[in-house]
């Protein structure tokens, strides 16, 4: 298999907690703790969790917006940690990210052309006709009219808006994009719209994706493999269908069962977690989830779990996970 | 059969703005059956919401304005009513918990006084000791743990899935025999939302409360709903018991939406059904069918005429899906849980 694209070793990100008069450190918020994983060239990777995993951290890591505390990004095998100012701009071009919230990434006061030529004019790239016609071409890319050129982002819906992040992102053909919550504001109908758009961008443009949403069913339909995040950690890695057809993680098990499907009249057996997530300024000792699992046992607060392969396209951090797929298939 | 708790009949509600006066909610009617849960599902900005406060008598003044229709409470017209009669009705007959927890509540108040001034606008004459008895019992009822420490914290102290236990907390405490649910669980992580859908079914059931629930989940919908209201653009496109929603829709919007989800039991990474284009603006809405524009069934007189809603029952055979898997069960089929209008000029292109 050719070398990853994107390669996460053991990225682990603190935030400091300070209190007090003198703003003493007095601990540390564990946002993203050991967490690896890869990604290869024209492929989705789906991160799911529920708000405050540390997902959104990961992506921000990669992206360099936030300096790891420990552990490294590789990407097509070179360190980011490592670059120097100007590799770095280089590879900030093959690098691009979507949000949930567009307008909040999008220049209110700027046309959407100039929106749509400031990647070029950063990179110095073409002249200001040329940078117009790729705009207007950017458009048309991602199903919207040429002429939205000079009209304003507020002058559009949320569903526009966001093709309208999308062109940009695409304005430089980048290798990966991040999707942060990118489609998670979206109506049903839009967010359709906007997924296929994605799906049918990175085919044509062979786009890898790192797709990172709380929406497990829209996730797993997007991804080829999916990782499922929990305080700070991932838990469990499997391809898309694994993730939902044979959750090995408990906590897979419980997000899974509590997805609400348009499906009436079907008997689902459903895990309803109690209490809340703990905190991250103090996670749980051992597994994270031991303390809201109904398996938990002894070693599961004493010791941190191995990641267990359970088919060569899935992997587990459970220590129990053997024991309770016998269970569940009795 | 008997009398519906709730009737509205031919609503219309709107808007003074900056550019005149603006219809968002047209022609809307429905019934509420005791102990049943009616669930209103639609887009943003459908009118999902603004119907839930004319309901209510909440409609933001001096802007908002219900032009026409009636809202039939236990046989009696609240649209109109008196503001005051209004006052007694809201919280002590119908609740609501409303869409945004933190703007329902007060974020500079601690949670037992707002609890308190719940409590006392169904009652009057009752002591610190009392109201702190009533609060905490009312905390207890939508699980929260340590219900006397939290009457102390602010808002902001608890998790989204506490504030929202504080808030259906809230709308319970006149004792309600009808709770409007606006988004509850929309802003909820989906194991939050098992939790308080668990918590809503519990009390529904205790208490036998009739529900409106508004969602735009589908998957919700298809969980917690006895029978489902589809809007588009402020009007009912489809009305039918959830089963048949689901498995015979017979609007096309309905069936766009339903086909548009990504589903668990079908190959990722494959294109989904999409509904082409975008809602309308309310200014800008096509003259009949407010869907037409949209729609790959539409032909000329769907520009035209409004459809009106109709039943779409008498043709194809009635049959409840949630009966059909369970073989013996011989339960009775209720003849309103078999009823199913929809709004569309060709339902039976689709009913075929
Ligand atoms: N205070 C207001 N002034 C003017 N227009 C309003 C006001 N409140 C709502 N509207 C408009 O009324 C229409 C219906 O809004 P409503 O809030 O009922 O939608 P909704 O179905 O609840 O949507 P969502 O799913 O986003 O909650 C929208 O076009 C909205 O812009
Ligand atoms: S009335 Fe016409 S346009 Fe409207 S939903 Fe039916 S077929 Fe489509
Ligand atoms: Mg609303």
């Amino acid at each position: 298999m050719s070398a990853p694209l994107l390669e996460v070793r053991n990225l682990t990100k603190f935030f400091p907690v300070r209190a007090g008069v003198f703003l003493r450190k007095v601990g540390d918020v564990h946002a993203v703790d050991d967490v690896s994983f890869t990604l290869h060239r024209g492929e989705t990777l789906g991160l799911v969790g529920e708000s405050g995993c540390g997902k959104s951290t990961v992506g921000k890591t990669i992206l360099n917006l936030l300096r790891p505390t420990a552990g490294q990004v590789l990407f097509e095998g070179r360190d980011l940690g490592t670059l120097s100012h100007a590799e770095w701009r280089a590879v900030r071009r093959d690098i691009q990210i979507v949000f949930q919230d567009p307008m909040e990434s999008l220049n209110a006061r700027h046309t959407v052309g100039q929106i749509l030529e400031e990647p070029f004019v950063i990179h110095k790239l073409g002249t200001p006709e040329e940078r117009n016609i790729w705009a207007r071409d950017l458009l048309e890319r991602v199903g919207l009219p040429r002429s939205a050129v000079s009209r304003f982002p507020h002058e559009f819906s949320g569903g526009q808006r966001q093709r309208i992040g999308i062109a940009r992102a695409i304005a430089l053909k980048p290798k990966l994009i991040i999707c942060d919550e990118a489609v998670s504001a979206l109506d049903v109908s839009v967010r359709a719209q906007i997924v296929n758009l994605l799906l049918e961008l990175q085919h044509d443009m062979e786009l890898a994706l790192l797709f990172i949403a709380h929406d497990l069913s829209v996730v797993r339909h997007v991804s080829n493999e999916v990782a499922v995040m929990y305080l700070g950690r991932i838990v469990e890695r499997a391809s898309s269908n694994e993730i939902y057809d044979q959750p090995c993680h408990p906590y897979t098990r419980a997000l899974v069962s509590a997805i609400p499907l348009p499906d009436p009249g079907r008997e689902r057996d459903r895990i309803v977690l109690e209490g809340d997530v703990p905190s991250p300024i103090e996670p749980p000792s051992g597994c994270r989830f031991h303390t809201r699992c109904a398996h938990a046992e002894r070693v599961c607060a004493e010791k941190t779990p191995e990641w267990e392969t359970v088919t060569p396209w899935q992997q587990v951090a459970c220590h129990r996970w053997r024991e309770l797929r016998g269970e569940i298939q009795d | 059969m008997a009398e519906p708790v709730l009737r509205v009949e031919n609503l219309c509600c709107g808007f003074h703005t900056e550019d005149g006066y603006i219809r968002v909610v047209d022609g809307v009617s429905f019934e509420c059956e005791a102990g049943k849960t009616l669930g209103l599902v639609g887009e943003s900005g459908c009118g999902k919401t603004v119907s839930a406060l004319a309901v209510m008598g909440l409609l933001p003044q001096p802007a908002g304005v219900v032009e026409e229709g009636r809202i039939l409470f236990r046989g009696e017209d609240l649209a109109a009513t008196s503001h005051d009669t209004m006052r007694v009705v809201r919280g002590q007959q119908i609740g609501m918990i409303f869409q945004e927890p933190m703007t329902a509540l007060n974020p500079v108040h601690r949670v037992g006084k707002q609890l308190f001034e719940a409590l006392r606008l169904y009652e009057s004459g009752l002591d610190k000791d009392d109201l702190t008895a009533r609060a905490v019992e009312l905390l207890e009822q939508v699980g929260i743990p340590d219900p006397v420490r939290r009457l102390r914290e602010y808002p902001h102290q608890l998790s989204g899935g506490m504030r929202q236990r504080v808030m259906i907390a809230m709308a319970l405490a006149g004792q309600p025999e009808i709770l409007i649910a606006d988004e509850p669980t929309t802003a909820l992580d989906v194991t939050v939302q098992a939790q308080i859908l668990d918590l809503l079914r519990e009390l529904q059931q205790e208490r036998g409360m009739t529900m409106i629930f508004i969602t735009h989940d589908l998957g919700v919908v298809a969980e917690f709903c006895d029978e489902v209201l589809v809007m588009y653009a402020g009007r009912i496109a489809e009305r039918a018991p959830v089963g048949r929603l689901f498995n015979a829709p017979h609007h096309p919007y309905t069936r766009g939406l339903i086909e548009s989800l990504p589903r668990m039991d079908t190959p990722s990474r494959t294109p989904l059904n999409t509904i082409e284009g975008v809602v309308p603006k309310l200014t800008e809405m096509p003259a009949g069918c407010r869907f037409s524009n949209r729609c790959g069934y539409a032909d000329e007189r769907c520009g035209r005429e409004v459809p009106a809603l109709e039943s779409c029952t008498e043709r194809s055979a009635v049959r409840e899906p949630r009966d059909a898997n369970g073989g013996g069960d011989t339960e009775a089929v209720e003849p309103r849980a078999a009823r199913h209008e929809v709004a569309c000029h060709h339902w039976q292109r689709l009913a075929a």
